[in-house]
């Protein structure tokens, strides 16, 4: 079973292809692809809750730290929602300007995200969390999205 | 763990990095106005004043300050680096290095002994307050990336470079120049630019390049070992120069070989990027990889024809591959940081980042920027090429500094309004 930073970092990946997907069928055209981004926009609810319901609650629970790195990470998930909020809007508003010009943004700041978690948070939770790692993996991996 | 890397403060305040990145376009346009001032035949021999003057306009102003700016900004978030008392240093560091470069300038062109002794000194010590407080706080680190290995490369080739520079900066002051310091300005100069600012770019775009683009990672080999190999060269190179420079080539095929296959990398990982999108950021990327290819193999044959075109290669190294990069980065990380910061402090709706530039200027700038980097090398051959070159140079760099500017009027403009939703109740100090 892979580890719970394996895990994570693995969904991320999953998540910058679906990204790169929604961009190439946006390109080509913007009406057609508001299926791509509501893939794209309900795999990072997915794996923001796989996060903020499981993996950060067990965190919080272990180490005691509610205000410290999970709660920038969750302040930086809302911040990624209002972009991805707007992702759809410009859909609806046929604006390709606006569109590449979130995404562009967005983009940068689910990098800049991800490198904090997988060069630290998650190397700081597989240390704290390593005997319950397969099982957190699996409520993650079971998780319905609320 | 580091744990005050994730915590709210984590980001520099604003103006800590930002205040590098707009000073650095004001000293290439300095140095387009002293090449416009110059006589070509002093400015294509290195050791003449002006070149060297020249070269430190934009060296040290221009290519010094995006480091720092950007070290500053990427610490925290590779690393969870944080920076005792960052906005006070900053400024500074900045002030320092401001003087310590028009010092240095005055003080050359007109041999002003005690300005260049000022200039030595701000200028050290402009750095290195910010550079060894960087480096320690390295040393708490525990999950040491490939680059973070080589940022901390760069910083120790930075700072024995730039200690370096301020001695030959003090014979110049004092009038002690002696055989050594020849051999000492060699190293200087290859230490800087492909110690301090290759590793520290080839450290960036390891991260940079699949984030941005996603593209293809980079493979194992060459993160694990491009730094370490080009690191070995650079002592092994300053080692042969000073003993046996005959076989300072040796190190020379080896520094050059994998600065070649980093370019190569580069080139071929845009290629088989995912994103679609193609915009100037993507194309400073793809000339910068075009002259580092042929910038690396030009130094390399050099050692054969008595360093005769160290000045030619010194415009493709040092303008197509190094500036290339950075003005293609600064296109992204000001609009972001502008971006990034105002969402901290509440504000929802936020111009997006590429309303933030006007991308028809960004075109031109780019197309004045490659026009004086082809006129540069010509006008090494054909000297009549230099003012055409100066002119469009400057022009480029008036628009650089324009574009970041307007980015910035965003900023401004915006924060005179009332936050959308007021995160100050959660303390957020960003």
């Amino acid at each position: 079973m892979s580890t719970i930073k394996e895990y994570l970092t693995a969904d991320h990946r999953h998540c910058d292809e679906l990204f790169a997907s929604m961009e190439d069928v946006a390109n080509k055209s913007l009406k057609n692809a508001k299926e791509i981004t509501q893939k794209f926009i309900d795999a990072s609810e997915r794996h923001f809750q796989r996060e903020e319901r499981v993996m950060f609650a067990e965190f919080e629970q272990k180490t005691g730290m509610t205000q410290g790195p999970t709660a920038m990470m969750r302040h930086e998930h809302e911040q990624m929602r209002g972009l991805m909020k707007q992702l759809l809007e410009a859909i609806d508003e046929d604006n390709k300007d606006r569109f590449f010009g979130t995404t562009e943004t967005l983009m940068i700041l689910l990098q800049q995200h991800n490198m904090k978690e997988e060069q630290m948070l998650y190397t700081m939770a597989q240390q704290h969390l390593s005997a319950d790692s397969d099982k957190i993996v699996d409520m993650m991996d079971s998780m319905i999205v609320e | 763990m580091e744990l005050a890397g994730l915590s709210t403060d984590q980001a520099p305040p604003i103006s800590a990095p930002l205040r590098f990145f707009l000073t650095a376009p004001l000293f290439a346009i300095l140095a387009g106005i002293l090449i416009l001032l110059s006589d070509s035949a002093t400015l294509f021999s290195r050791y003449s004043i002006e070149s060297i003057a020249i070269t430190h306009a934009i060296a040290i102003g221009f290519f010094g300050f995006v480091m720092l700016g950007a070290l500053m900004q990427m610490l925290p978030v590779l690393a969870g680096v944080k920076l005792y008392k960052v906005k006070t240093i900053t400024l500074y560091s900045h002030t320092m290095l401001v003087f310590g470069v028009l010092f240095m300038i005055y003080g050359l062109y007109f041999s002003q002994s005690t300005i260049n002794l000022l200039a030595a000194i701000l200028l050290v010590i402009g750095f290195l307050i910010l550079l060894i407080p960087m480096l320690i706080a390295l040393r708490d680190v525990n999950n040491f990336s490939p680059t973070v290995k080589a940022i901390n490369t760069s910083l120790i080739f930075a700072i024995i470079s730039i200690s370096i520079g301020g001695y030959l900066l003090f014979g110049y002051a004092t009038q002690t120049m002696s055989y050594t310091h020849f051999i000492l300005a060699n190293i200087h100069s290859v230490w800087a630019i492909f110690g301090f600012v290759g590793i520290l770019i080839i450290g960036v775009a390891f991260q940079v390049i699949p984030m941005f683009y996603v593209a293809p990672r980079f493979k194992p080999f060459c993160k694990q070992w491009v730094v370490y190999i080009i690191s070995v060269g650079l002592v092994v190179w300053a080692f042969l120069n000073i003993y046996y420079p005959e076989y300072a080539y040796i190190a020379k095929t080896l520094i050059s070989l994998f600065f070649f296959a980093f370019g190569t990398a580069v080139w071929v990982k845009l290629n088989n990027r995912r994103r679609p999108i193609s915009d100037v950021t993507v194309w400073y990327w793809r000339i910068a990889s075009v002259f580092i290819g042929i910038g690396f193999f030009a130094w390399l044959f050099n050692s054969f024809l008595d360093d005769e075109y160290i000045v030619v290669i010194s415009i493709i190294i040092g303008g197509g591959f190094i500036l290339s990069i950075m003005i293609g980065m600064l296109y992204k990380i000001v609009p972001f940081l502008i971006w990034f910061h105002l969402n901290a402090r509440g504000y929802m709706n936020i111009p997006t980042m590429n309303e933030m530039t006007n991308k028809k200027i960004l075109i031109i700038q780019f197309t004045l920027y490659l026009l004086s980097l082809f006129g540069f090398i010509l006008a090494c051959f054909y000297p009549a090429f230099l003012i055409y070159s100066a002119l469009s140079f400057i022009l480029s760099m008036i628009l650089l500094e324009y574009s970041l500017i307007k980015a910035v009027l965003v900023y401004a403009k915006t924060i005179k309004t009332k936050p959308d939703f007021d995160m100050s109740a959660f303390n957020m100090k960003v």
